[in-house]
């Protein structure tokens, strides 16, 4: 390699062509682009995100947490006797918040608040029910129901949210 | 409470992103100083496929922004020349009938391509036109070499080859070099 040594020397001597000034100002420009997070061209959009199959597993498991819900409370009103019942929203949570508080879990996710929307309600007139001596009115609410959790240490929270709909029976007394 | 074990690893893998999000800030000013050093070599190895300065521009351009988008360290940089190269191949793939163009107009009129250096006499012009009449394999070797530094196990890994081809191409290109420059 020594033969070579004056060539190498020779050929260091030569400078290659500046980057236009131009250039810094547009890299500086996509890299803005990319610490904001804005869609530019291919070689400025913003990396994809290697949690997007981790949202969608969250998703999805928040998902069948949902519907065991649904399931588990169309089981219980199957099973719960045709008597005048009425639904009350703080029956409902306030159990299910004292569970996950007393739960020996190592998440510090504590019960942040629960809160139930009516957004419809349907008069379905009188009607009388086997059993019942007495016309009830039978009204239906559409509700929905949301609970939250935060960590009081990271600032995470957590938000479970779905509809329900509860039957009321209000006794009719005769005048 | 598997829900909430779940929410916990993901709300780490958050806490990491955040990290990760606060060292790209911290360094975003860092890239300026790293391609104030790299932009004229990384130019020089993306005219080896492109005649105008222009088009190298937005090659080099394309390929550091990518590759700091995804690394944010500069000691692999191998990496950003294959990303110069692969961006270069590719520029020339989607143009095809651009390229031919201005390769014939290149060959028609030479002396009206941008200049590769800055030259300061005669001796210098005729060692870049020996250096820009090389083969190309033994040409982007030398480029990476002389004037990007790399060692040859670096020069390897950015173009896909051996090192011991890499330093074979190097020593080719300086014999063909130093046959070139003899005097008749």
């Amino acid at each position: 390699m020594n033969d070579f040594a004056e060539l190498e020397n020779e050929l260091r001597k030569l400078r290659p062509a500046l980057a236009s000034p131009f250039l810094f100002g547009r890299i500086e420009e996509a890299m803005d682009c990319m610490a904001n997070g804005r869609r530019g061209d291919p070689a400025r959009q913003p990396e994809r995100s290697p949690h997007n199959w981790l949202s969608l597993g969250f998703g999805l498991a928040a998902a069948a947490v949902l519907v065991l819900f649904a399931v588990v409370k169309i089981q219980w009103q199957r099973e719960r006797p045709q008597t005048i019942a009425k639904t009350s929203p703080t029956s409902e949570t306030i159990p299910a918040l004292n569970a996950i508080e007393n739960s020996n879990s190592p998440s510090k996710f504590i019960p942040a608040g629960a809160t139930q929307v009516v957004y419809n309600a349907r008069d379905e007139g009188l009607h009388l029910p086997d059993g019942l001596e007495r016309p009830v009115r039978r009204v239906r609410y559409q509700t929905q129901q949301t609970w939250r959790w935060r960590d009081r240490e990271t600032g995470a929270s957590l938000r479970v949210s779905y509809p329900t709909e509860d039957v009321v029976l209000i006794p009719v007394s005769g005048q | 409470m598997a829900l909430i074990d779940k929410i916990c690893t993901w709300q780490r893998l958050e806490d990491k992103d955040r990290e990760e999000v606060m060292e790209n800030i911290a360094s975003h000013e860092d890239w300026k100083s790293c391609f104030s050093e790299l932009a004229p070599g990384l130019l020089l190895f993306a005219r080896q496929w492109v005649h105008s300065a222009a088009d190298a521009e937005d090659i080099v351009q394309e390929a550091f922004v990518k590759f700091w988008r995804r690394n944010h360290n500069i000691d692999n940089r191998p990496l950003l020349y294959a990303a110069v190269r692969s961006i270069a191949l590719d520029f020339i793939r989607r143009d095809v009938r651009r390229a031919r163009r201005e390769a014939a107009v290149f060959a028609e009129t030479e002396s009206a391509a941008d200049p590769q250096f800055e030259l300061d006499d005669d001796t210098q012009s005729a060692l870049a036109a020996a250096v820009d009449s090389l083969p190309c394999d033994q040409r982007e070797v030398l480029v990476l070499k002389i004037w990007n530094e790399l060692t040859f196990n670096e020069i390897a890994r950015a173009l896909g080859i051996s090192q011991n081809t890499a330093a074979s191409r190097y020593r080719y290109a300086l014999s063909n070099l130093k046959k070139s420059l003899q005097p008749q």
